[in-house]
Formats: structure tokens, sequence, C-alpha cells
């Protein structure tokens, strides 16, 4: 390393390098938009299909047109049988949607605090099994839930069945509630009795609007679940009053899946509104939520 | 006096009152998980059907099941599914977390997370809908317009003449999500100084990777594998909507076959009986993930 | 040992400006330091040079070779980081040899190699364990070996003393200091530790706010600092600033300050008089101050505020109105509060500063030296 050695010659790199240079760092974004096009090109389509009467090269609309979404004035009709009305079908989502929704906030608050504030024993051993309740298959639930429901004659009944769905939703709700309780310190609530609170008014003035977030989240995502829900409703409700919105769509694609992909594609839209607002709203702080990753580096 | 940490409220809180708060959390999980479970495997030793009587048959159900020709058929169907879309989901999912958070910047990655994550928001009926129009077996199924497009092919029946394909496929879209965000996280968390250190030291962009991010993401591929394999293991109702097992059973899996046996024929007895065969794999991949990676990291992992 | 030109070097990250028509050039061979507070600009300049960070405008030469667009794995430069970066997951020996690898040299080679450069830096018996069981001293020169190991033609480091304590840190710049004269390798040290880059280096770049302040051998930026901010940064203790204002009464010139007057010698007087402007900053080290007890034209009153005693010497507080004013004192001098004494500044030493920062003497642009 000493003395003389041979000195390196620096050399401008090519114009046919360069060229090279920026081809590769065009590549990563060639094939990201290569891989997404499939995703981009079907929500494309729902969008276009619903409003259009004809479809050239698969969603690049023809006729923009309003016949697709008669469904929300007049009675869906096709191919036999007539269908739910569409109220009724988002009436019975939303009754669903609901009920999942307050059952989850009500119980992973009452719970969650309970296990933050309290050590007893076999705390432990709850969070243990939290886990191995993920591993659980859910149709196996499933069965023995239609058991469990028909005993109790809850069988077919929209908020008998949400109660059913919202129980799976607890373990990981009242997870999220407990780190928020986790984070309020005592001393804050302690401050509150000294400033002349009593429990309840401590509660409500102090503590909940430090939780508000949290239960905020698990609302959200509790009632989308029970929104999005096809399963549970699928497998235990049967008359068709009772539909919700993930049935009335299954029924109609059972029967129209070579026909009316305009009336299909309308309804579905008018399925995933909820979904798509929230989506579009919260998109860059659902990440960070979900990913709750750390940035390194200098 | 010293000011305790929170943990010292534990005489605040009289024994009953903390019942009182854990009371609707007990039910619904005593109600919805633990019997159930328990249920589940009582019944598998009956022949409960629409009648919804029991009857103890003993072992009967799995003698039917392993004589069954069918079983065996779906049994290979849920482990080539199983593998093949957890390599999607793994492999895919960490290229999707490597091209968005270390080829592109992150507003670009934002933009293709955001575009991935929309198959895990979309309700289930909705996606298996946006399959049927690309798998449609006319010429204006997109897969066929494409097909036809690029090789003048006619247009084919994908959901008959290739079923459990469109399966991988159709759950594999969904699925990369998860392994996309995890990686996403942990390589977003590697110090950009290594990064740094390896360019000056040499290294092409494939050479950072292979050298410097996926020794680094030993731990998460290691938990995406082992997650997805119970996901994906209990998963049905995307197969459910978009084929139901067909044509004839096969794209048929195990966990969709004891929802049929017991939903579709009413053979609940049966179903269960085929649903704790599941119970048993998952229990064992669980096993299996908690010695790998122990309960605190675990704990860690998913906190 | 390659020659480096920096040509209106600027560096912007949306709205900042890091680094700002930065001109240098650094010989063949030559070891000088990038000195400044933090957010100079003095770390994003290492980066350019490096390769990792593209310059927004301007043009870096190397050997008087325009390298702008070449990679950084072209351009055989060895950097050190402020962290080390040692790859966590790789063994001493390995992260020394990665660069090896990555140019696919022979396995033999890369041993012998790698071995060659630990003896240099005596880490020998280090090669088989992983970057965590080390210490921080260690750490580093691990990210010396790895930077050295591939002979490079620029060596590059980034604070690579801050992170170390202080008796290590002395050790170290020795050890670097006569690595680099061994090796003969042009360096460019980035560091906010004006000891360092003065007893290091044999020209110091001062950086502040993205800009060159002054670029020259350590005593010049020393005894003549260009501007204001190069004089109050470098020197320890810094030096003493007093706002002044100069007056001409037959023909003698006088400083006026809050709290104190003093008489000017014939050459400042005309100095100050040709600027044509009254208000300046009065620069003095404390080390060229000296105490008198005796009243003396020369100089000023002052009462002592303060004392520290520093071992080889005093160093005396003063107080004029809201500005302090220190004075180095010998140490056989004995000083207690409320002492008074004559304050008397060597006229040669004073250093005048406009209204603007920039120094009186030595006029001129803040460039080579």
């Amino acid at each position: 390393m000493k003395g003389e050695r041979k000195r390196r010659v620096y050399r401008a790199p090519s114009s046919r390098q360069r060229l090279l240079g920026m081809l590769g760092r065009a590549l990563p974004y060639v094939f990201l938009t290569l891989f997404s096009l499939p995703i981009i090109s079907m929500y494309l389509w729902l969008f276009f299909s619903s409003f259009s009467r004809k479809v050239m090269f698969g969603f690049i609309p023809q006729e923009w047109t309003l016949h697709n979404w008669r469904f929300l004035w007049s009675p869906i009709q096709m191919g036999g049988a007539a269908h739910l009305s569409i109220w009724k079908a988002t009436g019975n989502t939303l009754l669903f949607a609901g009920v999942v929704m307050l059952i989850v906030v009500f119980t992973a608050t009452l719970s969650g605090f309970a296990l933050s504030r309290f050590r007893f024993r076999g705390r432990e051993e709850l969070m243990r099994l939290s886990i191995l309740l993920h591993a659980f298959p859910g149709v196996t639930l499933l069965i023995a839930t239609f058991y469990v429901l028909y005993y109790l004659k809850l069988l077919n009944s929209i908020w008998g069945v949400a109660i059913a769905r919202a129980a799976l939703e607890i373990p990981w709700s009242t997870w999220i509630i407990k780190g928020f309780f986790d984070n309020i310190p005592w001393d804050i609530e302690w401050s509150a009795y000294v400033d002349g609170c009593n429990r309840f008014q401590a509660w409500y003035k102090v503590i909940l609007p430090l939780l508000r977030p949290g239960i905020a989240a698990i609302a959200i995502f509790s009632f989308l679940a029970g929104w999005n829900d096809f399963i549970y409703p699928y497998t235990f409700i049967f008359t068709k009053e009772n539909q919700t919105l993930s049935m009335l769509i299954k029924a109609l694609i059972g029967e129209f899946r070579f026909t009316d992909y305009g009336l299909l594609a309308s309804v579905s839209l008018f399925y995933i509104l909820p979904v798509l607002v929230f989506f579009f709203f919260t998109q860059k702080g659902l990440m960070r939520v979900t990913v709750g990753g750390m940035k390194g580096g200098r | 006096m010293k000011p305790r940490p929170w943990r010292g409220r534990r005489r605040v809180f009289r024994f009953p009152t903390v019942i009182l708060f854990l009371a609707p959390f007990l039910i619904l999980v005593i109600a919805f998980f633990f019997v159930p479970a328990l249920l589940n495997i009582v019944l598998a030793f009956t022949n409960m059907d629409s009648s919804l009587e029991w009857n103890f048959v003993g072992l009967q159900n799995y003698r039917l099941l392993f004589s069954d020709p069918q079983a065996r058929q779906i049994a290979i169907n849920t482990l080539v599914y199983v593998l093949c879309t957890l390599a999607i989901n793994v492999g895919f999912g960490l290229i999707l977390g490597l091209l968005t958070t270390y080829f592109v910047p992150e507003n670009a990655g934002l933009l293709f997370r955001a575009i991935w994550m929309l198959p895990r928001m979309t309700p289930s009926v909705v996606y298996a809908l946006l399959w049927l129009w690309v798998l449609d077996p006319t010429e204006y199924g997109l897969l066929n317009m494409v097909a036809k497009a690029l090789t003048g092919a006619k247009p084919t029946f994908w959901t008959m003449q290739h079923p459990m394909g469109v399966v991988i496929l159709v759950n594999g879209m969904v699925g990369a999500s998860f392994g996309m965000i995890i990686f996403s996280a942990a390589i977003k968390s590697i110090s950009k100084d290594y990064i740094m250190a390896a360019q000056v030291d040499g290294a092409s962009h494939l050479g950072i990777v292979r050298s410097i991010i996926l020794p680094l993401l030993r731990w998460p591929l290691m938990f995406v594998t082992i997650w997805q394999t119970l996901s994906l293991l209990a998963s049905y109702e995307y197969i459910l909507l978009v084929t139901n097992g067909g044509p004839f059973f096969k794209s048929e899996v195990w966990s969709l076959y004891a929802y049929h046996e017991a939903f579709a024929h009413r053979f609940y007895g049966y179903g269960a009986a085929i649903a704790m065969i599941l119970v048993i794999v998952a229990l064992i991949v669980t096993m299996i993930m908690l010695r790998v990676f122990g309960f605190k990291r675990l704990m860690e992992l998913m906190g | 040992m390659a020659s480096i030109k920096l040509e209106h070097l600027t560096k912007r990250f949306g709205k900042v400006v890091a680094v700002n028509d930065l001109n240098l050039e650094v010989r063949d061979g030559e070891f000088i330091a990038l000195l400044g507070p933090s957010g100079c600009g003095k770390t994003t300049t290492l980066l350019m040079i490096s390769g990792i960070y593209k310059p927004t405008e301007g043009n870096i030469y190397f050997d008087d070779v325009l390298v702008n667009e070449v990679a950084p794995k072209d351009r055989y430069v060895g950097l050190v980081f402020q962290s080390y970066a040692l790859y966590p997951h790789m063994s001493v020996y390995n992260n020394i040899a990665f660069p090896l690898r990555l140019a696919k040299v022979p396995k033999k080679e890369i041993d012998r190699r790698v071995r060659e450069v630990a003896k240099l830096t005596k880490i020998e018996d280090l090669l088989d364990r992983m970057p965590g069981q080390l210490s921080g001293g260690q750490q580093q020169r691990v990210a010396l070996c790895r930077a050295l190991v591939k002979e490079p033609e620029i060596l590059l480091l980034d604070e690579p003393l801050s992170n170390l304590d202080a008796r290590l840190r002395i050790e170290t710049r020795a050890e670097i200091k006569r690595l680099q004269r061994e090796v003969g390798i042009t360096t460019i040290l980035v560091t906010h530790d004006q000891v360092e880059a003065m007893t290091m280096a044999e020209r110091v770049a001062v950086m502040h706010a993205g800009v060159l302040q002054q670029y020259g051998p350590p005593d010049e930026l020393y005894d003549r600092p260009r501007n204001l901010f190069v004089a109050s940064f470098i020197g320890d203790p810094p030096m003493n600033l007093v706002p002044v204002k100069f007056e001409k009464t037959d023909g003698t010139g006088r400083l006026v300050a809050q709290g104190f007057s003093l008489r000017l010698s014939e050459e400042l007087t005309r100095l100050l008089s040709e600027t044509g402007e009254e208000e300046f900053t009065l620069g003095i080290r404390p080390e060229d101050v000296a105490l008198s007890q005796e009243e003396t034209a020369e100089g000023f009153p002052g009462e002592v505020f303060l004392t520290e005693p520093l071992g080889g010497g005093t160093l005396v507080h003063f107080k004029f109105g809201e500005t302090p004013f220190r004075v180095l004192a010998p140490k056989d001098l004995k000083i207690e509060i409320g002492d008074r004494f004559w304050i008397v500044p060597k006229q040669e030493k004073l250093h005048l500063f406009t209204a603007d920062g920039l120094s009186v003497r030595e006029k001129g642009h803040a460039e080579q030296g």
C-alpha cells in the first residue's frame, strides 16, 4: 500500500453508459406499473362499466348512462324472481355493521381498561390464548357457531349474527385499546382526582378524550369488517328479507354471471362506497399505523 | 411518598369490579370461541345433519373420510394451493416491498402500496366479481382479451380449464399485500448508512439487496411465511366465490370441503370432522412458530 | 492519490440549499479538513464527492476528469461514516473483505490485503469478532480498514472522532495523521471540532450555512481570519468580539465601545479611515492582550469579574456593558475578583470587521489559500 503503485485513471462515463443508467433507474417503475396494471384495470372497469352501456376493450366506456343505477329507484328484476330492494339490503347491512361496531367498542373499551390497569393471575395466559385464537381455522368456528346460534335462537337474525361476528374482532381490538390505556400514565388520572373529579368525571373528562383516536380506529375498522363481511351473513341468514348487500351481490352474480355486468358493477360500486371513502381519506395515515416502522439512518 | 408505577393500582381494583369489566369480553369469547372450539371436537364424533340431532357415532366420520377418494385429491389440492400461494405471498410480497421502498422514492412507493392494498380492503364479493370479469369465458373477459391481443388465442374458459391456477392467482393478489407491508416496514427501518457504505464499497443495487437487505430481513421473512401458511390453510372464501371448488372438486381445498359438507350438504357432523383435521395441522404449525420465535418475540412482532 | 476540484458546487433539497456555490481544490496527497457547525453542508459535500448524492449544480473533477456521472463504486473513494456503518451481520473480516469480494478479487489476494490493512490499524486479533462485540474505537478502526483495503485514491472521513471519548480522541487523531502520511492518500476530514481540524489538516476549509468562508493553512485561519465567522469559530478560548465606533480626533483614531475607549496605532487609524465607515466589530484573542497594573495610554481600565484557572494560565473575565472580554493572564500573576487592571491589547493583533462581517485587514474573496 505504500510506495509506488499504478494510479487509477478516471474516465467520465460514456453516453452509452449514461443511457443504460437512465434505463436502469426507470426499470423499477416499469415493473411496478406492469404488475399493478391488472388491479388498476379491474377497478377502472368497475367504475366505467357501472356508468356505460357498452364497454370497448374491456373498460373504455362507449355510452355514458345512468341506466345501470336504476336499482336505486326501481326493484331489481331480472331473469326470474325479484330481488331484494337495495335500500332494504343497505339497511340490513347498516344494522349488521352498526351492531358489530357497538359491541366491539363497548367490549374492547371495558376489557382493555381492565387488562391494562389490573394485574391478575392468568393475564399472560390470556394473551397467549389470543395468539392461538388466530391460529384457529375459521371454518371450524363457523360450523360450531351455527349450532350455538341455533341453540340461542339467533339464526337468521341480523343482530344475532352480528354478535357472533363481533366476537371475532374482540381480541385484537381489546389489544389496541389496552395499548392506548397503557400509554395513559396513572398520574394524569390521579391529577384529575386531586383536582376534584370523582371516578366518573375523571373517566369522562380526562381519560376518554385521550382514548379517542384508539376508539375511533377500532370503531371504523370493526364497522368496515361488519359492512364488508360475506361469510357470516351468507351462512347464517336465510330469508331474503334479511339479506345484506354482500349476500345480494352474491345472489346477483349467481344469476347474471353472463349478462348484466353494468348492473353488477354499479351495485358493487354502491356497496364499496364507504370503503373507498375511508380508503382515500386515510391512506397515508393508515400506512403509518399498520406499518409502524421507524426510519433509521443519519 | 415515592410515586409508584401504575402497576401498583392493583389495590384500587377489587376482584368483583374487574369481573364486571371483563364480563362482556369473557361472555363473547367463551360463547363464540371456546364453546365452538370444544363443540367442534364433539360434533366431529356425531352424525349431526339437517335434523340437528346429536347421535354419537364414534370414529365413523373419520373412517368415511379416509376411505373417500375425493379426500385424497382435496388434500393434494390443499398442499398445492398453500405452497404456490405462499410462494406468491412471500416472494412477490418481498418484491413489492423492495420495489416500493428501496428502488423508488417514498411518494411513488406510497402510491403503489396503496394500489396493492385495494384488493385486501375490498369486500370479498366485489373482489370476486372483478375476477369473474377478468376470467370471463367470452371474448370480453380481460384475460381473454389480453391473450387475444398477445397471441391471437381463442377465448378460454379459465375457471373450468385452470381452476387451481385461478384460485392461486386470486388469493395471491390479495395475500401479497400482507408481506408487502411487513417487508416495507422492515426495509425502511434499515439504517441508510449501511446502504451508503455498500454503495461506496462497490455494490450494485442487486448486490445491496442480496448482501445487506435480505440478511437483515430474516426474521420478517420467517414470520410472514409461517403466518401466511396458517392463513392459507384456513382460507376458503375467495375460492368459494370464484370457483366454488369446481369443476368437480378440482379446486376444492380442505377448509372449503368442510364448509361444503356442513352447509351445502348439511352434514354438520361430517363437516366438523373434516375441520378437526385442519385444526390439528394448524396447531402443529403454530407450535413450530412458537418454538422458532419464542413467545416474547412474537408479541413484539405483533404489538 | 487523486487531486480533487469542486467547481460551483451546489446542492439543493427542495427549497433548502445545503451547499451553495462551493469552489475548492485539494492537491494530490493532501490532507484537508471541512470545518463548520452542524448543518453547514460539510457532510453533504462529502457525500457528493463520494457519489452518493448528485450535485444540483456544479462540477466535481478527479485528476481533472469530470466525474459527476460516475457511480460511487467507480470513484475509488473510501468513506468512513460517523456511525461507522459496519454491516451487523458480517464478521470484522468479512466487513473489511466486502469491497474486495465485490470487485471479484481472488480469495488469496483478499486474505493478504485484509490482514495487511488490519495490521496497519492494529486490529489483527479482532478479525473474527462481530461488530456488536467491539468498542467504539475498535469499530472505527474496522471502518477505516474497510475504507482503505481497496486502496482508494481518496479517503473521506465523516466526523470519525466525535463518537470517541476524550482520551481516545487524542490518540486516534495522531494515528490517523500518521496513517495518512504513511499511505500518502488524498484525504478530506469533516468535523465540527476546530481543534481536530487545526491539528490534523494541512489546509482547512471553514463552511457556514452551505457557503465556504475561508480556505487555507491553520495558522492563516488563526492569525488572519477573513470574516467574523471564521474569527469567532476558530480558537479556543474564542476571540473577544466587541462592537465599537471609530472616531478620529486630531489625526488620532480611537475605538469607542460601551465601557471603554482605546487609542489606535497610526497604521490602524489609516486603515479604518480609508473604509469611510464608523461601526466595526473589534476582535482580539485573549492571549494577545496584556494586563498592566499601571495606567497606560495604550490601554483601558477594567474590573475583574471572574477568573478561570486553566492550569497553564488564568482566563480573566471582564465585562463591558453586556459584552464579555477575556484575557489570558500568565500563571504567576495574582488576580482576585474585583481587582482593577489596565487592559493593553497588542495593536498588531487587533482584528477589525466591518458591519457586514468582513475583515478590514484581509480584503478579498474567501477562496483557495
